[in-house]
């Protein structure tokens, strides 16, 4: 099976497909054409975005998405001749949102006040070791349990430290769930109210040392957040376990996407290694934007005399160039072609080391790097001619 | 327009969307500067480290390395970032190694919000006060700053932590760095970015938040990765008219990677225009290197450009 027919299977089959890969190589773009394809073969399917540049929007056609769930209108695909036979929907994680809502959901009342308004909070819920992921992780799963569609695509976002989407749940964990900060900072304590004496006088001294540190108000405003925040933290791990199984389970795969520069691949592949530890199935990569070597290496180096003789045969298109601006522009020809040889063959060659790194049966599609920018319904069904040629003929 | 002479200032900060050159951006900008016969830093945030490979030295950590005459790189991490200004702070490095290694410490700064940003821009701000005999140590420090998302939250840490805090090491050392930050004297944030939809898109975005919300003084706009025009327009028609009759399909097959690089070429001309009218700063532009790997040839190639274009805006 092919690399096209291998990606369209996973995208008929599975139930959440989940795009990785660092910034800037084309991953919102990607989801949004594997829903475009799966929505077009008849499913019901949702994009989920983290992006915060509104760019899944800009090239769905719509204004703007918000924090729920948007249909595609019909017309849209319409105005280019498409006609699908399943459902496009998409939505924007607000992040800030999000988490907030993982604190109403969870959150005894008494605490839930105090967490949303700890200015601590209020500041870092978004930043916070792992809650972007945390939050995406757990709206993925609540859409997934609500049931309402075939499948979600989930675009992730950008990371130089390859899955914190997976270890969110847990390094979100240890950084709140520590028994020992929690007695250490425990709120009253910070203003010498209560007795020091339940502390070693090195606890005492760490502590006073850490407060001149950081100042002691920031240390009462955390210490409170941590108090508060740990009531959250049965709910949180139930969760978080469901989720990884989720991600982790039969219904799931992840895409990995990149671009053919070798410092994305080389990150691409680490991506992969990471998945693999995770024990997550890799359906496979996509790498955007893979030059086209329009003239192979040989006959971009044809002598400038040949190209001036093919051109003349088209009689008088050329007829009125002077000999020397038809060599010259012979010259132009050759050197453009040139140029485009070495970066498809740079392109092939870094594409050659991921293949021989992973195994045969996960399938690399290219994208070629095309002479429009893919920032429309219009420009996302291009891409999908590519990433499922084969099926997206009509019968 | 307000024009911005970048060599008038100590402290540049480049920022864009993922994948648009910053690192290469920023590495060009230090070279020029380095061979402008200034004592420069290129600092690094926490990154899988690229810059020692386009200068062909060898790994760059979290130790001042030179790289080049001049040029100096560093990657500053927030492990040992905290630790230096730890030490620095509480003068004793055997009280740093109680206080900080404690286990139950370590864990709770892994934390603490915002430190690990506020002691790496600390780090940076150190550098660019630091004095001996009298003088600066660094005539430029250069940082190739994160992405725009992640950029512009570290850029925003110190606000955030003088508006919540009222007093400690912290909040004054976030006040300090403010008052550099926001020096037009000093700084400059420069948006790196490609001539295409999305990563115009982002910058101005970029551009409109750092005026509005982080209040840095901004310097240039430097769009990266343009075609220089190959093809004139009377050319592109001849080579489109001549396709109906040339024969030869390896021929052909330049016309079609002609017409590539002139769609590609026009399509950048639009986003420059789309640059110019919507962000009002100068725009300094660097050409797409034909090259398989960015080497140090190709780099000071850029660092050359670089530095004539912010020269030549000066007119």
């Amino acid at each position: 099976m092919n690399a096209q027919s291998k990606l369209a299977e996973l995208v008929a089959s599975k139930r959440v497909v989940v795009c990785v890969g660092s910034g800037g190589v084309g991953k919102t773009t990607t989801s949004a054409v594997i829903a475009l394809h799966a929505a077009m073969q008849g499913r019901r399917v949702l994009v989920l975005t983290i992006d915060p540049a509104k760019r899944l929007a800009n090239s769905l056609g719509i204004d703007a998405l918000s924090n729920d769930v948007t249909r595609i209108p019909i017309e849209k695909f319409r105005d280019i001749g498409l006609e699908p036979k399943g459902e496009l929907w998409a939505m924007m994680l607000d992040m800030k949102e999000s988490f907030d809502h993982v604190v109403r959901r969870y959150a005894p009342a008494k605490e839930r006040k105090a967490i949303l308004e700890n200015r601590i909070y209020q500041y870092f819920s978004t930043s916070l070791a792992g809650t972007q992921e945390y939050a995406a992780a757990e709206r993925l799963y609540e859409l997934y349990e609500e049931g309402n569609f075939d499948l979600i695509v989930l675009d992730t976002p950008p990371t130089t430290h390859a899955l914190d989407f997976l270890e969110a749940p847990k390094r979100l964990e240890d950084a709140v769930d520590n028994k020992a900060l929690y007695w250490l900072f425990k709120p009253g304590m910070l203003a010498g109210r209560t007795g020091l004496g339940v502390f070693s006088t090195g606890t005492a001294y760490v502590f006073k040392t850490l407060s001149k540190f950081t100042g002691a108000e920031l240390l009462e405003e955390f210490s409170t957040f941590l108090k508060n925040f740990a009531v959250l933290f049965e709910g949180l791990k139930e969760r978080s376990r469901r989720v990884r199984k989720l991600l982790t389970g039969p219904e799931s795969t992840f895409v990995v996407v990149t671009a053919p520069e070798a410092s994305s691949l080389e990150e691409a592949l680490y991506f992969h290694k990471k998945l693999g530890d995770e024990e997550v199935q890799v359906g496979g990569f996509v790498i955007n934007r893979v030059r086209t070597a329009w003239v192979d290496a040989e006959d971009a180096r044809m002598p400038a005399v040949s190209v001036v003789h093919h051109l003349a045969e088209s009689g008088h298109a050329v007829d009125h160039l002077s000999p020397e601006d038809l060599r010259d522009l012979a010259g132009k020809l050759l050197k453009n072609a040139q140029e485009s040889a070495v970066l498809a063959e740079v392109d092939n060659n870094s594409i050659e080391v991921l293949r021989r790194a992973i195994s045969r049966n996960t399938p690399i599609q290219r994208v070629p790097f095309f002479s429009t920018d893919i920032h429309s319904l219009r420009g996302l069904n291009l891409v999908r001619t590519s990433l499922f040629a084969e099926h997206t003929r009509t019968p | 327009m307000k024009s911005t002479n970048l060599y008038k200032k100590r402290l540049l900060l480049f920022s864009g969307k993922g994948g648009v050159g910053k690192t290469t951006v920023s590495s060009a900008f230090a070279l020029s500067c380095a061979r402008r016969g200034e004592k420069t830093l290129l600092i690094e945030l926490n990154v899988h480290d690229k810059v020692s490979s386009m200068f062909g030295a060898g790994r760059v950590g979290t130790e001042i390395t030179e790289v080049e005459d001049n040029l100096w790189a560093v990657n500053i991490t927030p492990e040992a970032a905290l630790e230096e200004y730890a030490v620095m702070m509480l003068k004793v490095r055997i009280v740093y190694k109680a206080v900080f290694e404690n286990r139950i410490m370590k864990s709770f700064l892994r934390a603490i919000p915002g430190l690990n940003e506020l002691v790496m821009l600390g780090k940076a701000y150190y550098h660019v006060v630091e004095k001996e005999n009298g003088k600066h140590v660094w005539d430029k420090i250069v940082v190739d700053a994160p992405a725009t998302g992640h950029g512009l939250f570290l850029l925003k840490i110190p606000m955030v932590i003088t508006s919540i805090l009222s007093s400690g090491h912290m909040f004054e050392e976030a006040e300090r760095i403010i008052e550099v930050l926001r020096d037009p004297e000093i700084t400059a944030l420069n948006l790196v970015t490609l001539a295409e939809e999305m990563p115009v898109n982002e910058t101005i975005m970029l551009h409109n938040q750092t005026r509005d919300e982080l209040k840095i003084p901004m310097g240039a706009v430097i769009a990266n990765g343009v075609y220089e025009p190959l093809f004139s327009e009377s050319e592109h028609e001849i080579l489109n008219a001549a396709a109906k009759h040339v024969k030869e399909p390896s021929v052909l097959a330049m016309i079609d990677a002609a017409n590539f690089r002139v769609m590609r070429t026009r399509l950048q001309a639009g986003y420059l225009k789309e640059i110019d009218r919507e962000i009002p700063l100068p725009r300094h532009t660097l050409p797409f290197v034909f090259t398989p790997r960015m080497d140090f040839q190709s780099l000071l190639t850029l660092a050359e450009k670089l530095e004539s274009e912010i020269e030549g805006g000066q007119s």
